[in-house]
């Protein structure tokens, strides 16, 4: 990761130095608002990226120039292998928007169908001791 | 499961996948605030100080301020949350009155109730502002306050929404493992962004107008 925090240090760096530049050339609100932010922007991931390199401990494999692919192995996190809660995670939310189109009954319709959905898949894998797994 | 799969089932070979997902997001997020911000500075640029001294008199700024002061201290009582889904502790182990037993769902319903407070004052703000002249459509002064404050307060609120489904899921979980405690530990990056985006808007808004 130090390659990562690095860039992303770099980045939010060149974007304070830009933004000084350009409040210098006369540059009006927008713009000095817009790098300066964009400047918090690299550097919030930069800073988070450092932050939990040093909290680890330890270089990670794409740190080392003498790592093996297979150091990387492990695991990566948990996937769902089969979800339907998705689809009506995405078609409330395609419904919130057309409903500032068409009117904003669907909307209030489709937020509470939304965050119904989003209830239903974030807790899919949440199930009571008696139900067996898989 | 050999015993060699299960150490490098172990082996932590790269950051939280979830937690480095949020904060990419939450950088993204940072940039529509941006766009607010750069909206409401370039709208003062453009309209002249003199609208915005008459608009910015009615501000209520001493009820703001102790509205922030309680969305700043709600950041505190999540991060104990946190600190509390970090040793695996769902629920409280003493009664309701001894804090230091509390468990994630004690800290994050006090969280809820604290953020819901900034929300109820956000509306009384509205109300108040609306009765004394000032609405959407009144003037540009109107428009980029409510356009600013009002995303944000929708994002408070979205938050509040999170801390629900956290508080559900970890009631349905069969176990408080590394997986509860990611969720409440991203929805506590979201919750610490919102609240330090809402510090720069107040000091925008109210402090240097």
């Amino acid at each position: 990761m130090k390659a990562n925090w690095k860039l992303f240090t770099g980045l939010s760096i060149f974007y304070i130095l830009m933004a000084v530049v350009y409040y210098y050339v006369g540059g009006e609100a927008v713009g000095i608002t817009g790098m300066t932010l964009a400047a918090c922007l690299a550097g919030m991931v930069g800073f988070y990226l450092w932050f939990t390199q040093k909290r680890i401990g330890f270089d990670i494999p794409s740190d080392n120039i003498n790592a093996e692919i297979a150091d990387d192995a492990g695991e990566l996190g948990f996937y769902s292998p089969h979800s339907w809660w998705p689809l009506p995670v995405a078609l409330s939310a395609t419904a919130m928007g057309l409903g500032l189109i068409i009117g904003w009954w669907l909307t209030l319709i489709a937020l509470g169908s939304l965050v119904i959905s989003i209830i239903g898949m974030v807790t899919e894998y949440e199930k009571p001791v008696s139900v067996s797994s898989h | 499961m050999t015993s060699t799969s299960v150490s490098a089932h172990h082996k932590i070979t790269r950051p939280n996948m979830v937690a480095v997902g949020t904060i990419v997001w939450l950088s993204s997020e940072l940039m529509f605030f941006a766009a607010l911000f750069a909206m409401y500075f370039t709208t003062r640029a453009v309209q002249g100080p003199k609208i915005w001294l008459q608009s910015t008199e009615i501000l209520n700024i001493p009820f703001a301020a102790i509205n922030t002061t309680v969305l700043v201290l709600s950041s505190v009582t999540c991060q104990f949350g946190v600190f509390a889904a970090e040793r695996y502790q769902a629920r409280r182990t003493a009664s309701l009155i001894n804090v230091k037993y509390w468990g994630m769902r004690e800290w994050f319903a006090m969280t809820f109730l604290m953020g819901g407070f900034f929300i109820a004052g956000q509306i009384y703000e509205y109300a108040s502002l609306v009765t004394e002249g000032l609405a959407l459509s009144t003037n540009a002064y109107g428009s980029v306050f409510y356009i600013a404050t009002g995303f944000h307060g929708l994002h408070v609120t979205g938050g509040l929404i999170a801390f629900l489904i956290v508080m559900v899921r970890i009631a349905k979980a069969r176990r408080f493992t590394q997986g509860q405690a990611t969720t409440a530990i991203v929805v506590s990056y979201y919750w610490h962004f919102v609240d330090v985006v809402w510090i720069a808007l107040f000091a925008s808004i109210y402090l240097i107008k």
